[in-house]
């Protein structure tokens, strides 16, 4: 790949790729499922807004960005199609390379929101705000998996119960033939 | 089972030169290696496809293969493909539309047309050719606009529900993104192209913004003609990306560009300033004073606008910014235009001299946070 010889830095390109494809579409799956279909569409705003509130703004004087654009003519002379966007944290040496839009705009965008959480992370380890979401989804995560185990469980004593009843109900039913005929004999 | 062989080896006899030996090689790859991306995967012929290109010397090989095999995945870039998705053999159907993708590539056609689609500034686009593809540094563009309405919206006289006026929509890329990004805005937008309004107006029916966009099939070059937009102003604003090419520098544009795209939405005349002229002396009679010109222009414009700005102080129009895009470059000379351009707004002055006001400097804004490198 081009990139990897000019950047002797630079992390695996599939491993970052899978980053990048993991933690953007994090959080609002997890937040979605929670919801009933009417809310939905007023919490994706709220969770959208509730990502970051405890991050740290990025600083962009600490931030290379990689101009893929940056060679030859650009504008209406020429048509290029890499959007993708290669964004270094230079205090802490994180990358982030985003190309999960044709738009290069978004991805830059993208990759700005992307390395916010990683470098969070960098920074406060289990403090962080990504790590808190993620262990607060795991959470809910068990908890509904409880309470479905719970539930079926529930559905199986209550459906022995029904069985059982109606077994009961059947011989009851000879039973009680007999003891009238014994009776009636005598 | 059977079916399947045949589509393949139909598929793989297609790829020049290379027959009885990759059929032998793919067939026993695949069933041997199955976990693995083999050539039948989504990886594999990308892998596959950007060697043809390369060697058939087809700019941006891999990327173009990339979007070609994204798409038909249903994706929009191979990075945003599931990972698990990489490695599964694909369906014949899949690879008989990634044949027919990549030989229009081969035929140097632009990806986004062969795709029909593209991003731009998060809407997804029709794109059809000849209209003009838009183009990324267009994006800042947007950006710029957008910082000027929110923090000085008295700046560019937007109050609340700006009236914006696009010349030369093309695909309607600026004109949209404006429209959903400024909630409250409408827009004009015209193009002297019956093909370029169709596809606008195509746009903002998908998009669902046909409501607050009005299209006008308009040659703002033939005398007067601005006028049948009077009834709709003043304008707040007028943003255009017009053709800026010089046309002296219209055979080296590459083949996707020169065979596919409308030439008439690139070549600007001798120094790329004919419409950039005709756009700014009708921009006084239709924008409010207190609105503003952004335009997308040629690196070295700013300095052919600004004096020509100056011959014509009946236009009361003052060069108030410039703004490079994030490539950066400057301006290397006759034969390299570099890698920027340079965006630029334009306000009308009162009929003084807007030396005096606050905003008016030539800034040449230093991409700090964008590094260039070589």
């Amino acid at each position: 790949m081009p990139l990897m010889s000019t950047w002797g830095w630079f992390r695996s390109p599939e491993l970052l790729a899978r980053i990048c494809t993991k933690t953007q579409g994090f959080g609002l799956q997890e937040k979605l499922a929670l919801l009933s279909p009417g809310m939905a569409a007023f919490m994706v705003q709220i969770a959208g807004k509730k990502d970051f509130p405890a991050l740290l703004p990025l600083n962009e004087n600490e931030l290379e960005e990689q101009s893929v654009k940056g060679h030859g003519p650009g504008g209406q002379a020429t048509n290029k199609t890499n959007n993708c966007v290669v964004l270094k944290h230079v205090p802490s040496g994180i990358v982030v390379k985003c190309h999960q839009t044709r738009s290069v705009n978004q991805n830059r965008k993208l990759a700005r929101k992307i390395l916010q959480e990683k470098v969070d992370v960098f920074y406060n380890g289990e403090k962080s705000a990504v790590y808190k979401e993620r262990q607060e989804a795991q959470k809910k995560k068990q908890e509904r998996k409880k309470r479905a185990k719970e539930t079926l469980e529930k559905k199986k004593v209550l459906k022995e119960l029904w069985e059982s009843s109606k077994n009961v109900t059947e011989e009851r039913t000879a039973d009680s033939d007999r003891m009238y005929c014994t009776a009636y004999k005598e | 089972m059977k079916l399947w062989g045949q589509m393949l080896w139909g598929h793989l006899s297609g790829l020049r030169g290379r027959q009885g030996g990759i059929w032998g090689w793919a067939c026993s790859t695949w069933q041997s290696h199955q976990p693995q991306a083999g050539p039948l995967s989504a990886s594999g012929l990308v892998k596959h496809w950007t060697a043809v290109f390369e060697k058939r010397g087809i700019p941006e090989a891999r990327e173009s293969s990339e979007y070609i095999v994204a798409h038909v995945l249903g994706a929009k870039t191979f990075q945003s493909l599931r990972p698990v998705l990489w490695t599964q053999p694909l369906t014949a159907q899949q690879l008989q539309g990634i044949q027919e993708l990549c030989n229009l590539r081969l035929q140097r056609m632009p990806v986004q047309y062969i795709l029909g689609e593209w991003d731009f500034q998060g809407l997804t686009l029709k794109m059809a050719p000849p209209v003009f593809i838009p183009r990324p540094e267009t994006e800042e563009l947007i950006e710029w606009i957008l910082e000027e309405v929110a923090q000085r919206p008295q700046a560019v006289g937007a109050q609340g529900s700006p009236l914006i006026l696009e010349v030369g929509c093309g695909s309607g890329a600026i004109a949209l993104s404006l429209l959903s990004q400024l909630p409250e805005s409408q827009v004009i937008a015209v193009d002297k192209k019956e093909a370029a309004i169709s596809l606008t107006r195509e746009n903002a029916q998908r998009l669902r913004l046909q409501g607050r966009i009005q299209t006008i099939l308009l040659d703002v070059t033939i005398e007067d003609s601005w006028t049948h937009l009077l009834p709709w102003g003043p304008m707040d604003l007028i943003v255009s990306n017009p053709p800026y090419v010089f046309h002296k520098d219209m055979e080296q544009l590459a083949p996707e560009i020169r065979s596919y795209e409308d030439s008439v939405a690139l070549d600007g005349g001798e120094k790329g300033m004919d419409i950039i002229s005709h756009i700014l002396t009708l921009a006084p009679q239709l924008l409010k004073a207190s609105g503003s010109i952004f335009l997308e222009v040629d690196p070295r414009h700013p300095e052919l606008v600004s004096s020509w700005l100056q011959s014509r102080p009946d236009l009361c129009l003052g060069l108030v910014a410039v703004r490079k895009d994030f490539c950066g470059r400057h301006v290397a000379g006759p034969k390299d235009h570099g890698g920027g351009k340079l965006l630029t707004s334009w306000q009308p002055g009162n009929g003084e001299s807007k030396e005096g006001s606050g905003d008016n400097s030539y800034l040449p804004e230093a991409p700090s946070e964008h590094i260039t490198f070589n």
